[in-house]
């Protein structure tokens, strides 16, 4: 199971932010992913900002991403803004791409 | 408790609604502007109230700036309100109507002034449907908050422009309120400046300044500081027009200058706390637009102390609209356009396979020769008033003209990608 949840995330490193050009998991955007039950998913998400014009894509795209894996079928992406987002959250990649950027 | 939302919540527009706006507003521009330059000798031998000036500045500001506005709220306030538009369809005709206005009207203006009054009502028509359309769409967020204020104000503001609009064709025509005629005027451009598009900037401002800079942990606490000191400052404005008390006048430029400094400030602060570092050139422009606005705002206070304020009052209405209202907006739109045209064109494509980020999406290496055309070409502009010198204004304007045209060429080509 967290073989299949690394998995996941690995993926998630698709998905960017298309303002920022820095994938959704070096962000800090996801906060968990869980496999309630097989071949479905549950991400929990937030965005950078509450109200991010963007935030119906970047959903979206994780979505498609996930439910385009093999082993899943059915992915639930919740959004969330408890706890908000800070850039603490940001991997060491993460940051480094945005000073980059 | 977590609080969760399903994200997919449907707020984003019909990209042909927003896109018809900026079309049609970007054909307005150029137009406007060559009004302008065919207008040369009058405006620099500082004669401003004329059929062809009130035709290029309607459609400048009409055509242009509130077209752009209106495509930009159709796409922004669903996603910064959270709350989808309340009817697209309706939209669409506001559009058409809107649309048949500004051309009559502009044309009415340059040909018949007289005859204006008919293709005046159409435009107030039209934008009446938007203010209604804005009210049944902002009516329905769930939690109203300062930028609701900040917007609220800027229609409101709007509403009272095209009524005070109206009410000078009437005057013209059959000489209603004829013996206020100059306190309506004053109020009708200063509500359609400083009331309309200077609040929906500082709204909008709020909501895309920490976005773009990715600022986070910043205070609020000014933004109402801004709109209070504002409103007193057109307030007092507005009764210097009424009475003619030059106290009230020092006071209201003195009060706007204040409440724009605050939002610089604001915008300061919040910039200070950005974790992105290197700011995009387009926004760095939207940046250098508000201290533009913080010098015009310095220049008519300081020109009303020294009781100048009338005879600056053309040059200082052409600055607040190119330097602070348009750079804005040019600013803005460099981010507004790609984005519009990528939630199109990629919103179902990301996740499945690589997408282009947004910067990819407009010629930012044009960007640079552009925002120096439109300021070197307004700082020409400006010295052909005060030497009286027809080349310098024909290249200020001449630039101005073929920012334009670039422009308008940048946007048209987004839609390539």
């Amino acid at each position: 199971m967290t073989e299949l949840k690394e998995k996941i995330r690995e993926n998630l490193k698709n998905v960017i932010d298309p303002e920022l050009n820095i994938n959704v998991v070096d962000l800090g955007l996801i906060y968990e992913i869980d496999v309630p039950e097989p071949r479905t998913a549950r991400i929990l998400m937030t965005l950078t900002t509450p109200g991010c014009p963007l935030h119906d894509s970047i959903a979206s795209g994780i979505k498609y991403c996930v439910q385009g894996m093999e082993e899943i079928d059915h992915a639930d992406v919740q959004l969330t803004w408890e706890p908000a987002w800070t850039p603490d959250r940001m991997t060491e990649d993460g940051k480094r791409l945005l000073q980059g950027f | 408790m977590i609080q969760l939302f399903q994200p997919n919540s449907g707020n984003e527009t019909n990209i042909k609604l927003p896109f018809s706006f900026i079309g049609f507003s970007m054909l307005a521009l150029i137009l406007s502007q060559l009004l302008i330059l065919l207008n040369g000798n009058l405006l620099v031998s500082g004669v401003f109230r004329l059929p062809a000036i009130w035709s290029a500045a309607h459609l400048f500001v009409l055509g242009w700036a509130l077209m752009v506005a209106m495509g930009a709220m159709y796409q922004l306030v669903p996603v910064a309100f959270l709350t989808p538009i309340w009817n697209e369809r309706f939209g669409f005709w506001q559009l058409a109507v809107t649309t048949a206005g500004i051309v009559s009207f502009a044309a009415a203006l340059y040909l018949r002034p007289q005859d204006a009054l008919v293709p005046g009502i159409l435009t107030l028509l039209g934008i009446l449907m938007f203010i209604f359309q804005m009210f049944m769409t902002l009516k329905s967020q769930a939690k109203p908050n300062i930028l609701t204020l900040f917007v609220g104000t800027a229609l409101f503001s709007l509403l009272a422009t095209i009524t005070l609009g109206i009410t000078l064709v009437l005057s013209m025509k059959i000489g209603f309120a004829s013996e206020y005629y100059q306190a309506v005027f004053k109020t009708h451009i200063l509500l359609g400046t400083v009331g309309w598009f200077s609040f929906l900037i500082f709204g909008f401002s709020y909501k895309m300044v920490p976005m773009f800079s990715l600022s986070h942990g910043y205070s609020m606490k000014p933004a109402p500081y801004v709109f209070g000191v504002y409103v007193v400052g057109i307030i007092s404005l507005i009764s210097s027009f009424l009475t003619g008390i030059h106290l009230f006048e020092v006071l209201g430029t003195l009060m706007l200058f204040a409440g724009f400094m605050i939002f610089t400030w604001h915008v300061k602060l919040i910039i200070d706390k950005r974790v992105k570092k290197k700011l995009d050139r387009p926004f760095m422009f939207a940046l250098f637009a508000i201290g533009c606005g913080a010098l015009i705002h310095f220049a008519s206070f300081a020109g009303s102390a020294a009781n100048l304020l009338s005879k600056m009052a053309g040059p200082i209405i052409l600055l607040y609209l190119v330097a602070w209202i348009a750079f804005s907006i040019i600013g803005y739109l460099y981010k507004i356009v790609p984005f519009l045209w990528w939630t199109h064109k990629y919103s179902k494509e990301i996740g499945k396979k690589k997408v282009p980020a947004l910067k990819d999406m407009m010629d930012e290496q044009l960007a640079l020769p552009l925002f120096i055309m439109f300021t070197a070409g307004t700082i020409l502009l400006l010295l052909s008033f005060i030497v009286k010198l027809m080349p310098v204004f024909y290249i200020g304007q001449g630039l101005i003209v073929l920012g334009a045209v670039l422009f308008s060429y940048i946007i048209a080509k987004v839609l390539t990608i």
